[in-house]
């Protein structure tokens, strides 16, 4: 009898409780939460000329199941539905707008690429929409935020890193002849910018640029003219294809300048491409930003971090390289995310969680390279701008020196 | 012949106006998605007049949608500086709707000069010589960048002239949105994008009916059959060859200004290879030569690329080795997906949708035992 009333009791607290979460659910207005799921959508190249940074959203994903396996964000697992653009503007406004009007989720989260987010940034503005730690560089998606309070970016902005190599530059090579080969559309401009401005009122100076169209067979004009400025620092601001070509035309004319390479190119399988076997010397002691752990890099072998990311990647993403640095990515921002849902309080409405990408101060990110500071404020919506140098050597990059902050003005 | 023809325009007439009705049972959201699918089937009538009317393939129609939509992105956008083309400057901010006849009159334009070269070129030759065209568009839309805005495109979502976009009150900063047409309060854009692209589509369609049932289709349909026959019995090849371009790249053009304002940006990469492709592949699945039965090609290719490939898991069967136990967000996933439904339908249904209606259409007029 005793026990029968303490069931009783219990199971009448249970629906107490179930009816209590029922009804805070119902107060919070904004759709895609409930009182067990967050749905988060975002696209993603699945096919298509860039499903090589499908990795990223899938990454993410892990990292979200391996959150939601331990009891997800305030009792709420995170849902995130990925769906493929092929990256096509077009295919991420239609997707976009089905996760937003059909599936109706509560973020729109990871979208990769910088056309296919200017596509949809107008529209997610006007239905107040977040945009959440969109998957590109451009500077607009930090810059533009009176404009589009609902969008916001994570990866250090192009103009950051084209900084970075300008001061340090400024700092350690005075007297610098710097040529530059830049892709000419707003990345390769945007890079552009940044260097000129890190480098500013610094014996450094850029004494030759070429620009190339994205549609250009090879680049061996610019480099050969390139070459003839008699520069002795060559930077490449270019996406993978045309990085390489940058790389073997140098090495076919003999030169051997020092060789700036930007992030979009330097993960490690495209420089070993680039090495041509060994054969390419232009390649050695290459120098890129870094931002993330390597997961092939020795020195995060036994890094609780990186050893966490194998363990979810074996479990949530079954078939997917682990070496594929661009998970790490995905995991990073989805790390960020999770801790940004979580300090939006017991019930986050969307307009809370937009608050509290701006006031981001962040420096326990495992999956970053340590001492890296994701950063916000009200005037200030660029999360990463800081990264270290690398140095390519030997087939592998290492790191060297101490944090590089771009500080604008 | 003649009592034929007038149940045909009684059932069209039924038709439309259920088409036209249609957006009161549906969602809003739902409404938007065939909006798409008109846009698709207009683009698949004027393929199906050039590849199975008159027998050219074509692989290139991407590139005459992508004309299409850059005549309206560039009339009506408002770009500081303005775009330019030698010398002229482009001001945009013309009404969207009235860039829909002249992106297609341009793309037609276009067409019919294209259809100059091909007069010498037949089958493969010309397949190849028209995915050519669709590879190159792109590639110049990136390097006439002072015209077309180049990688980074034009966005059409906040420009004056876009019909169903919010605009804001000067004085009372009221924002309203939705449109008035004809006397009637369309509230939701989808719903006006529904009406827009279906209205053309039904205009188009009963166009493109009027135009085949008579000279021109006998004509364009002999010379499919053989063009030697055709021209001993007096049909001028050259003429209605490049014609046949010209019209087909119309359709195109209209279908890809559609596109533009449904989905309020281009860029080379809104007109990729991909999407002539897929129209090839629309006008298959819907049944070459067939008019109406093209809708379900339009729905095939437009499902196909977004939401079914969301489901590939599905698809793929658990047991098939390596692909049975795919995870949706896995590169490639949708891909595998869409050629296994592709590689399965042209297996069950050789001749598309109008094949398969055609057959159930003996099954029920002719009784079960005739056919075979």
């Amino acid at each position: 009898m005793r026990r029968s009333s303490l069931v009783l009791s219990l199971l009448s607290l249970a629906l107490a409780g179930a009816i209590a979460t029922g009804a805070t659910a119902a107060s919070s207005a904004d759709p895609g939460i409930t009182g067990k799921t967050i749905l988060l959508g975002g696209t993603s190249p699945l096919s298509g000329p860039a499903s090589a940074y499908a990795s990223v959203a899938r990454g993410a994903n892990a990292y979200f199941k391996y959150v939601n396996a331990r009891g997800g964000v305030h009792g709420r697992a995170i849902n995130y539905k990925v769906v493929d653009d092929a990256y096509n503007p077009s295919q991420t406004v239609q997707a976009t707008k089905q996760l937003v009007e059909q599936d109706k989720v509560f973020a729109i989260f990871n979208s990769l690429g910088t056309e296919h987010n200017v596509a949809t940034r107008s529209y997610l503005n006007q239905m107040r929409v977040p945009q959440l730690f969109v998957a590109s560089g451009a500077t607009t998606f930090g810059a533009d935020y009176k404009r589009y309070p609902w969008t916001i970016g994570f990866q250090p902005s192009y103009r950051a890193e084209g900084w970075i190599y300008g001061k340090y530059l400024a700092r350690t090579k005075p007297g610098a002849r710097v040529a530059v080969l830049f892709q000419n559309d707003d990345y390769g401009k945007d890079l552009m910018a940044g260097l000129k401005q890190g480098m500013a009122r610094s014996k450094v100076k850029v004494i030759a640029a070429q620009p190339f169209e994205v549609t250009a067979p090879d680049v061996r004009s610019q480099i050969s003219t390139l070459k003839t400025s008699g520069a002795n620092v060559l930077a490449l601001f270019a996406t993978p294809r045309h990085a390489i070509q940058g790389y073997v035309f140098a090495e076919r004319l003999n030169w051997r300048p020092l060789i700036i390479n930007n992030a979009v190119s330097s993960a490690s399988n495209i420089m070993t491409l680039a090495s041509e076997g060994g054969t390419n010397k232009a390649v050695q002691n290459s120098i890129s930003i870094v931002f993330l752990k390597d997961p092939t890099d020795v020195k995060w072998r036994n890094d609780p971090a990186i050893k966490l990311y194998r363990t979810i990647m074996s479990r949530h993403a079954k078939g997917a390289n682990p070496k594929d640095v661009y998970h790490v990515y995905g995991m990073a921002v989805a790390y960020e995310t999770v801790k940004v849902l979580k300090a939006a309080g017991k019930n986050p409405t969307r307009a809370a969680v937009m608050a509290q990408t701006r006031k981001l101060n962040d420096v326990s990110n495992p999956f970053m390279l340590p001492g890296i500071a994701i950063k916000t404020s009200a005037t200030e919506r660029f999360p990463i701008e800081q990264a270290l140098l690398q140095r390519w050597s030997k087939g592998s990059w290492t790191s060297f020196g101490g944090l590089w902050g771009f500080r604008a003005g | 012949m003649r009592r034929a023809d007038g149940i045909r325009v009684l059932v069209f007439l039924a038709a439309s106006a259920g088409v036209l009705l249609l957006p009161r049972l549906i969602s809003d959201f739902r409404a938007q998605q065939l909006a798409y699918v008109g846009i698709y089937f207009i683009a698949l009538l004027g393929l199906n007049l050039l590849t199975g009317i008159t027998g050219q393939i074509s692989l290139g129609h991407g590139a005459f949608m992508l004309i299409g939509g850059y005549t309206t992105a560039i009339l009506i956008s408002h770009q500081e500086p303005p775009l330019e083309l030698l010398g002229h400057q482009f001001t945009g901010d013309m009404r969207d709707i009235w860039t829909i006849p002249l992106a297609g009159l341009v793309a037609g334009f276009a067409g019919f000069l294209f259809g100059f070269p091909a007069l010498r070129l037949s089958g493969l030759y010309l397949a190849l010589a028209t995915f050519a065209v669709a590879v190159a568009a792109p590639a110049l839309v990136r390097k006439y960048q002072g015209f077309t805005g180049g990688g980074g495109g034009i966005n059409l979502f906040d420009v004056e002239g876009r019909t169903g976009g919010s605009t804001t009150d000067p004085i009372t900063f009221e924002t309203t949105s939705g449109v008035d047409i004809l006397g009637f309060h369309i509230s939701s854009f989808n719903v006006w994008l529904y009406y827009l692209c279906w209205t053309l589509a039904l205009v188009l369609f009963a166009a493109a009916w009027l135009m085949l049932r008579g000279r021109l289709g006998r004509s364009l349909r002999a010379i499919r059959d053989s063009e030697l026959a055709a021209v001993s019995s007096g049909v001028n090849l050259a003429r209605y060859k490049t014609l046949a371009f010209g019209i087909s790249a119309f359709y195109a053009g209209v279908a890809g200004s559609l596109l533009a304002l449904a989905t309020t940006f281009v860029n080379p990469d809104t007109f990729p290879i991909a999407l002539s492709i897929f129209l090839l592949v629309g006008v298959v699945v819907g049944g070459l030569g067939s008019l109406w039965p093209l809708v379900f090609g339009a729905i095939f290719i437009h499902f196909m690329q977004i939401e079914w490939a969301q489901k590939a898991d599905l698809v793929i069967p658990d047991w098939i080795p390596f692909l049975g136990d795919i995870d949706t967000d896995a590169p490639g996933a949708p891909a595998v997906a869409f050629g296994v439904v592709l590689i399965l339908i042209m297996l069950a249904l050789p001749s598309g949708a109008a094949g398969l209606l055609r057959t159930l259409k003996s099954l029920i007029t002719r009784g079960y035992h005739r056919v075979r």
